[in-house]
């Protein structure tokens, strides 16, 4: 609360001292500390994270897209779009091709030398972390004001925040701890890093690698089957079965065949979607409880 | 007196890998679930994941230092080590090339790091031959550079086209590590390990002639040509295979041959034995380091190797050059 307070005193100091303001949009900082030299909502958009097109065309400012990453795989509509390709690490003259006014991206530091180069071309750029459920309110009213869209994008932040907060009062004690593999030699866990853990949490269930402050990590089987979760969420799609291997047959979860997988984007990243991952979610929990 | 005590640090070692671990047993405890009096949970445990996962790292260790010796020994070049043929490439892009096809079953990923390390060894080996029926070792380490730097461009390409996310996980698969170990794998490497590992073994002596020279070697009675096929193909068998059940390990088969030289001396008879000995043992360490020092997360055993390795080899090199 006390923060949210600072950003708004801060929201109304900035334009009293950069005074060059335009009160379109106004002068914003990014995730990064970056100032976002745009002087009119944005009407040619390049997004190189799923999960910023994703926001985009939530908030209605779809149609000014002109460019997204092999991976924006979600609305369909994002199809449409032409890809740049990769969103980390992209291809500058691919983005620049596409005469974006302003470049969206994944707030990484494999990233600064690109902005760098955006803003040598001159060419705005806004770097958002997007890896928690908290993150998204604060993105999308950004995005909002950069795409003139902050009327749309305002209720769809309020909303989310109202739903998010509700879910969070209305969470019980976790009944079931799960683990969470995303690839199984080295096993890769998820850990309280990633807005994943949380989604679990609101379903319900424990993440047994939330004491693991990275979005994933490395692990060893040993330490799987000694925090013996009750069951094992795979996600990707191209995890071998682990009941075949002959070392995960010492995870009970394993042996019991208490393995989902997880599909659909929604558990990729943080989106407005999540309430649906969570309900889904839940339900399979439950599913499997029963077997 | 010597081979004594390399056993009992060898043993050691093994049973105090055996007693650590992330799951916060004490070492009492575990060993009492190695002995089967604790609860089905613990002895699970130990015996299936603790007890094979060191055995593993053990015959993997000895076996990358056999291999590096006898090569270092082949090549004359003290920089020699067991990936500097092209295998280390070759199994790099044999399990990129599987993950990027989507290969599933339990051991696809390993087969095929496997037939890209032998296929990378057989080319090598066909440009060592180019200049007849002579293996020229020079040549044989410049087409091991080449084609290990052509295979991991390839490598590379891949890893750029293919849209598969899950790439990056068979990087941190090739930073080594042995967290497949199972009973399966063990008993697998281990009946496959012991023909190279007796072959190479069998060489000692001609070995030691080689390090002379080849045309000493071949005054002294040595089959020159014969011996530096044998053990060029002997030592890319046993890498293979390592490369295949543990990512690529680097260090313990370049500064343990180095070391026990200082220590023991030259001679390939017990060169050998002494370095199979050491280097399972400096790898079942780097394991339990791994698996302990950060836990629960867990470090790639290539990293401690090197982070361990380079400071040792500084050492080594000083005494050397004194």
């Amino acid at each position: 609360m006390r923060f949210r307070l600072l950003g708004a005193m801060l929201a109304l100091a900035l334009p009293a001292c950069g005074g060059r303001t335009t009160p379109s949009s106004g002068t914003s900082l990014d995730d990064v500390g970056h100032r976002i030299a745009l002087t009119q909502p944005a009407r040619r958009v390049v997004s190189l994270s799923p999960s910023t097109t994703e926001l985009l065309f939530a908030i209605g400012a779809g149609p000014a897209l002109v460019g997204r990453t092999r991976w924006c795989d979600y609305p369909p509509d994002a199809a449409s779009v032409p890809s740049v390709g990769d969103g980390l690490d992209p291809n500058v003259e691919l983005v620049v091709s596409r005469r974006p006014d302003l470049v969206v991206l994944y707030a990484s530091a494999g990233n600064q030398s690109v902005i760098a180069r955006l803003d040598a071309l001159g060419i705005a750029s806004a770097s958002l972390k997007l890896d928690r459920l908290d993150d998204l309110p604060r993105a999308t009213r950004l995005l909002g004001r950069l795409t003139g869209t902050s009327p749309r994008a305002d209720s769809l932040a309020a909303w989310y925040q109202t739903r998010l907060d509700s879910a969070r009062s209305a969470r019980a004690a976790p009944v079931r701890r799960v683990a969470l593999v995303v690839w199984d030699n080295p096993p890769i866990v998820i850990g309280a890093g990633s807005f994943l853990t949380e989604v679990v949490a609101l379903a319900g269930a424990r993440n047994v690698f939330d004491d693991v402050a990275q979005p994933s990590a490395p692990t060893g089987i040993e330490t799987i089957t000694a925090r013996d979760p009750d069951m094992i969420l795979l996600l990707g799609d191209s995890v071998p079965s682990l009941g075949r291997r002959p070392e995960w047959r010492s995870v009970r979860a394993v042996r019991e065949r208490r393995v989902m997988p997880l599909k659909g984007s929604e558990f990729e990243r943080p989106s407005f979607r999540v309430f649906d991952a969570i309900r889904s979610l839940r339900a399979s929990l439950a599913a499997v409880a029963q077997r | 007196m010597k081979w004594l005590a390399l056993a009992l640090v060898a043993v050691t070692a093994l049973v105090a890998a055996v007693m650590v671990g992330p799951a916060g047993y004490s070492a009492l405890e575990s060993l009492r679930a190695l002995a089967g009096r604790a609860d089905p949970a613990t002895v699970a445990i130990v015996r299936d994941l603790r007890v094979p996962r060191a055995l593993l790292a053990f015959l993997v260790g000895g076996s990358l230092a056999v291999a590096g010796a006898a090569l270092q020994a082949l090549v004359r070049n003290p920089l020699a080590d067991p990936y500097l043929l092209g295998l280390s490439g070759g199994a790099g892009l044999g399990a990129v090339g599987a993950i990027a096809l989507h290969l599933g079953g339990a051991w696809a990923l390993p087969a095929c790091a496997f037939l890209g390390a032998l296929l990378a060894v057989a080319l090598v080996y066909r440009l060592a031959l180019v200049t007849g029926s002579i293996l020229d070792a020079r040549v044989l380490l410049l087409g091991g550079v080449v084609v290990g730097a052509f295979a991991a461009s390839l490598m590379a390409a891949i890893m750029v086209v293919s849209p598969a996310a899950e790439l990056r996980n068979a990087l941190l698969w090739l930073l080594g590590g042995f967290g497949n170990a199972s009973w399966q794998a063990v008993l697998v490497f281990g009946a496959y390990a012991v023909l190279p590992l007796a072959a190479l073994y069998l060489a000692s002596r001609p070995l030691d002639l080689l390090t002379l020279g080849e045309e000493p070697a071949r005054y002294l009675g040595a089959d020159v040509e014969r011996v530096k096929r044998l053990v060029y193909v002997a030592a890319s068998l046993l890498t293979a295979a390592a490369v295949a059940v543990s990512g690529i390990i680097g260090f313990v088969g370049l500064v343990v041959p180095h070391a026990i030289r200082l220590l023991w001396g030259h001679l390939h008879r017990s060169l050998l034995p002494a370095a199979f000995l050491l280097g399972g043992t400096l790898l079942v360490a780097a394991d339990a380091l791994a698996r302990t020092v950060i836990a629960p997360v867990e470090l790639p055993v290539g990293v401690v190797t090197s982070l361990v390795g380079v400071p040792v080899f500084v050492l080594l090199v000083r005494r050397w050059t004194r």
